[in-house]
């Protein structure tokens, strides 16, 4: 059977435009997103581990290794069953720092450029064998289904070779399909779609070969065992090579390749879309590796049987082909080439990346070029293109009669040598990198020398002087593969202990190895805000793409532009770095940010960074376990102690970054923890930044009282501190500061002495009241007579006069008598008093003085106004009231007298029944003076306060009335200015209780009121 | 709590690893008897899978 040319080219064409069209679909959202996004989708994508060697291949290597061929997908399917364990703390490392590839992840880990450079050129060399495989395949099957027709024979005698016709035209079209959905990370997602569908179409080809062979060849199950029975040494081949020594280290490479082939580590490592796929790819990915593996058996029977005139390692092809069915024919093929783009489309993205990360951009100087991303983007198709090219030279230098397992072996051999250095990125921080090149190079040699050179020279043996014959190529695989292995790992060993890492590859090496619980340096950054690192970035990628990868990185941090904190300012830096690996490299990436923005080593030693530590514990609580577990547990009892403790605490390191600020802190200062925590002490904001900054450079532990001004407002705080031991050392890590609000006591303090002094005052002008009343009254006598006596009008006028400053002084003395007598807390008599009656005598009384301003005074006070108290007291707070309304009035002004009747009600009764809480009379006198300015507000009810002239007034005024009204149990308020749209005039409110027994009357607090 | 599941769940698979490497030749030797159906390593390969399903089902209730 044979097929015309034309139509298989059409079929190829048809099925990479299907593929075309997912991809495509996906990019456009037209393919809903829980079927692209689904945990299926990516488990089949990685499908791409199955090549056409998994296809076509391991028929041979069921042949030669019988059972020993399931370790290509037990090797593989164990590391995938064990993923939580053995990627899962790779696949962290990848999302969190952003690494692309294999190379990428060395050279993160060993800090490094040369590991990259050599890790890429060594995965390169391990990935063209496999390249040139899918290559050979696809051409020797299409040379197989058109091997008789007359185009394939005329092209074979104009001596044009057909395979590498064919095999061109298949690569170039695969390298545009590359080129459109795989340069641009945008365009990601359609390319796993894209994936996973071609997985689905070689799974399902795969299979129903497999069904044709058991049921179209042999007839059931029943007659496959019986055909077995009936040629036992087909039987005899699957198990008599396990035996052999050799199925272990298939096995081992196997491993190896799961991780270590650079497509693969893409697919299983860093395309991890969401934790449910790496949880599900445990046993949803050994299930496919076991669907594909079932056939395998099967196929090989069936083409023994058949006796099928091809090479073991088409009988996939050629079981469909001998029975005559061209529909499961062409399916077979279809499943082939689908294996084959698979492969050739990850591997050549997985090796563009690292091409372009480790060998091109550190050639190529990064200047201050414009559109950085476009110009990676045409690198991306570029290099793309080359590697097709590479590859394609490649298979015709092998020429086209490989055996796929050879080549397949040859590549995953190399991935080998990368076992070791991945191993010791999570479990081995002593590793470094003289120790991994050496290891890497050392392992390679031999594998070139013994297995690439061979493959490609067709060597089988070198002779060597002293040493004699060696055996190279496939038939010495075994040997080669261990003895590689060997050199490489004892290389990298003994290198790594002899030499030492350099502090950034211990600090990667610590960052990598999470669980070690390892104490992460506090690195220094000389860079203190984000638009210096904008600007110095911008030196290299540009001033837009530096500014659009800070802005991302800021938002991804939850950070604000404004952001000067060092522990932030260290973040976003490594965030940077992160986002920028996965642009362009991890290596270019941390040598951008090291030049611009460089790590300093702190001067002071054991600068723990705390932060970064309980960043870390926060995240990975959930992995600890054990005694791990216990420990965090004490840790968060500790640190809560601390956080909810009622006094303020913070602590500085050594260099005085805020290492902690606790919630009493907050309070007290009004700066949020996460606002302060990781600054430098001296960015904390005014008054803390002096106050703290001086008291922790001081040499005493402890500083009482010190005076601040808090929004205007004077408080007092006192001061306590003590040094922080290090853990891991003796010598001091930082300091523990508490600090105490004490401005109540301070306040209280105050207000005692003011009492007191007053108190002093107060006794004192009776004293002097009591003694000098005496002799005035003498005086006053005394002048009365002389009235009385003379004649002559100098002397009665004088008499006059004398008579006038007796009463001033026995009115000043009055109210210094008074004053002292309010202040003895009297009991009000219980009589009734109407309050217009006691307003009208006020008025009567201060009509007398007609030397003073004259107003009009209004009494609106309502007749039935009547309340119990002392009418001579209320009249006197009435008189003070009303004097001091009219000497801040103008001439001619007003004061108006009013009242309300004042009620409310208590609603927290415990029959939940409205009571009556207050009943009484609200009286207002206002003035259209000046009003009060607002500083005196709180100091007029004070005694000897006055805002009159000299000998006009003693201050005790109000300080009188207030005492008065609280015997009353009244309350009164003061409101100015009055009238607010004339911002003139001021309010005394007073509340007066109809009985003396009710409750002093509570009023609500008002804006500009003052209660006194 | 999570973390206790978590404990569990990694002891028993250590238990299961030293299980399964104590027992490895006897069921290697058993599966490659050329006495029985070819197919048994199948056999044993999707019994490993049902076993991962369900650690992976109880991993996902515990969290």
């Amino acid at each position: 059977m044979s097929f015309e040319i034309t139509h298989i080219a059409l079929l190829v064409v048809g099925y990479l435009s299907i593929m075309f069209g997912i991809a495509s679909a996906t990019d456009r959202g037209w393919i809903p997103s829980r079927i692209t996004r689904h945990p299926i989708t990516y488990i089949l994508s990685l499908g791409v581990f199955a090549s056409t060697w998994a296809y076509y291949g391991v028929v041979d290597l069921a042949f030669q290794y019988g059972y020993g061929a399931l370790a290509y997908y037990m090797g593989t399917g164990a590391l995938f069953l064990f993923a939580p364990v053995a990627l899962a703390p790779l696949a962290e490392l990848v999302r969190r720092f952003r690494i692309p590839s294999l190379a990428d992840l060395l050279v993160f880990r060993y800090h490094s450029q040369p590991v990259g450079t050599v890790a890429t050129l060594f995965l390169v060399a391990a990935v063209l064998p496999l390249f040139a495989m899918q290559i050979q395949a696809v051409a020797e099957t299409l040379r197989i289904l058109t091997m008789h027709t007359k185009a394939a024979n005329s092209l074979v005698s104009s001596n044009i070779n057909f395979r590498e016709i064919l095999a061109m035209g298949f690569c170039w079209v695969l390298a545009l399909f590359t080129i459109l959905f795989g340069a641009n990370h945008d365009k990601h997602r359609g390319l796993v779609t894209a994936m996973a569908f071609e997985s689905l179409v070689k799974l399902s080809a795969l299979m129903i070969v497999g069904l044709v062979a058991v049921f179209g060849v042999f007839g059931g199950m029943g007659e496959l065992d019986a055909w077995l029975a009936a040629h036992p040494e087909n039987l005899e081949l699957l198990h008599s090579p396990i035996q052999d020594t050799s199925s272990h280290t298939l096995l081992l490479v196997f491993i190896a390749t799961g991780v270590a082939m650079p497509h693969i580590f893409h697919a299983s490592v860093v395309d991890v879309p969401i934790a449910r796929s790496m949880r599900m790819v445990s046993w949803a990915f050994p299930l496919f590796l076991m669907l594909m593996a079932l056939p395998i058996f099967p196929i090989l029977w069936a083409g023994l049987e058949q006796a099928i005139p091809l090479p073991v390692q088409y009988f996939t092809l050629g079981v469909p082909l001998i029975l005559g069915s061209p529909t499961v024919t062409l399916i077979a093929f279809i499943g082939g080439l689908s294996a084959a783009t698979g492969a050739l489309v990850s591997i050549t993205l997985a090796i563009t990346t690292m091409i372009i990360n480790h060998w091109i951009l550190p050639l190529s100087r990064l200047g201050a070029k414009r559109d950085l991303q476009t110009q990676l983007l045409r690198l991306r198709r570029l290099v793309i293109s080359a590697i097709f090219l590479a590859g394609y030279l490649f298979y015709i230098i092998l020429g086209h009669n490989q055996s796929l397992t050879d080549l397949a072996l040859t590549a995953f051999i190399e991935t080998l040598q990368f076992l070791p250095g991945i191993f010791a990125i999570a479990y081995w921080s002593k590793g470094n990198r003289f120790g991994l090149i050496t290891g890497i190079v050392a392992g390679s040699l031999i594998w070139v020398v013994g297995l690439l050179i061979p493959i490609i020279t067709g060597w089988h043996a070198i002779t060597l002087p002293y040493v004699g014959s060696i055996t190279l190529g496939m038939d010495a695989w075994h040997t080669i593969t261990l003895l590689s292995l060997a050199v490489n790992s004892a290389a990298f060993v003994i290198v790594s202990l002899l030499t030492s890492q350099n502090a950034e590859e211990l600090y990667s090496a610590s960052l990598c190895a999470e669980d070690e619980l390892s104490h992460p340096m506090r690195m220094v950054l000389d860079v203190h805000s984000c638009e210096e690192i904008i600007e110095r970035l911008g030196q290299s990628l540009g001033a837009a793409l530096a500014d659009q990868q800070v802005n991302r990185a800021l938002q991804e941090l939850n950070l604000s532009v404004s952001e000067r904190r060092p522990y932030a300012l260290r973040r976003l830096r490594d965030r940077l770095e992160a986002n920028l690996s996965s642009l362009m490299g991890n290596a270019v990436a941390s040598e951008v940010i090291n030049r611009h923005l460089p790590y300093r080593l702190p001067e002071t030693t054991h600068t723990t960074d705390i932060n970064l530590m309980e960043a870390r514990l926060g995240r990975y609580r959930n992995r600890l376990t054990g005694m791990a577990a216990e420990l965090n547990n004490l840790r968060l009892y500790h640190r809560n102690t601390l956080e909810e403790l009622p006094m303020a605490v913070c602590s500085l390191g050594h260099d005085l970054e805020v290492l902690m600020w606790n919630q009493a802190m907050e309070r007290l200062t009004g700066i949020a923890s996460s606002d302060v925590t990781g600054s430098y002490l001296g960015d904390v904001p005014e008054p803390w930044n002096q106050l703290l900054n001086d008291f922790s450079d001081s040499q005493l532990s402890h500083l009482h009282s010190q005076q601040i001004e808090l929004a205007g407002k004077p408080h007092w705080v006192s001061l306590h501190k003590s040094s922080i031991t290090n853990p891991t050392s003796e010598s001091a890590d930082g300091q523990v500061i508490l600090l105490e609000d004490v401005t109540e006591v301070k306040v209280l303090e105050q207000e005692l002495i003011h009492s007191e002094r007053l108190a002093s005052v107060g006794r004192l002008a009776a004293g002097v009241a009591h003694e000098i009343g005496n002799p005035v009254t003498g005086i006053a006598c005394l002048a009365q007579n002389l009235k009385y006596d003379v004649h002559h009008s100098e002397s009665l006028e004088t008499a006059d006069q004398i008579l006038s400053q007796t009463d001033r002084i026995s009115r000043i003395v009055h109210s210094l008598v008074s004053f002292s007598h309010a202040g003895a807390k009297n009991e009000p008599s219980h009589e009734t008093v109407n309050l217009t009656t006691c307003v009208d005598e006020a008025i009567q009384l201060l009509s007398l003085q007609k030397d003073k301003t004259q107003v009009e005074f209004v009494n609106l006070v309502e007749e039935d106004a009547i309340v119990e108290g002392d009418s001579q007291r209320l009249i006197q707070v009435f008189v003070n009231l009303l004097a001091n309304a009219r000497d801040a009035s103008e001439q001619d002004g007003h004061v108006f007298i009013e009242s309300h009747v004042s009620q409310t009600l208590d609603t927290s009764s415990k029959e939940g029944i409205s009571e009556l809480a207050f009943d009484g009379y609200e009286v207002t006198v206002t003035d259209e003076g000046e009003g009060i300015d607002p500083s005196h507000l709180d100091q007029i009810i004070e005694p000897f306060f006055t805002t009159k002239d000299p000998g006009e007034g003693t201050g005790l005024g109000l300080a009188m009335v207030y005492s008065i009204i609280s015997e009353h149990g009244g309350s009164i308020d003061v409101q100015s200015p009055a009238d607010p749209d004339t911002q003139k005039g001021a309010r005394f409110i007073i509340r007066l209780p109809s009985r003396l027994n009710s409750d002093a009357f509570q009023s609500p607090q008002e804006n500009a009121t003052e209660t006194i | 709590m999570q973390p206790k599941n978590t404990v569990n769940t990694q002891r028993l698979l250590i238990l299961l690893l030293l299980v399964a490497y104590v027992f490895s030749p006897t069921v290697f030797n058993w599966m490659v008897s050329p006495n029985g159906v070819w197919y048994r390593p199948f056999l044993v390969w999707l019994l490993v899978i049902v076993i991962a399903y369900l650690f992976q089902g109880r991993s996902q209730n515990g969290q």
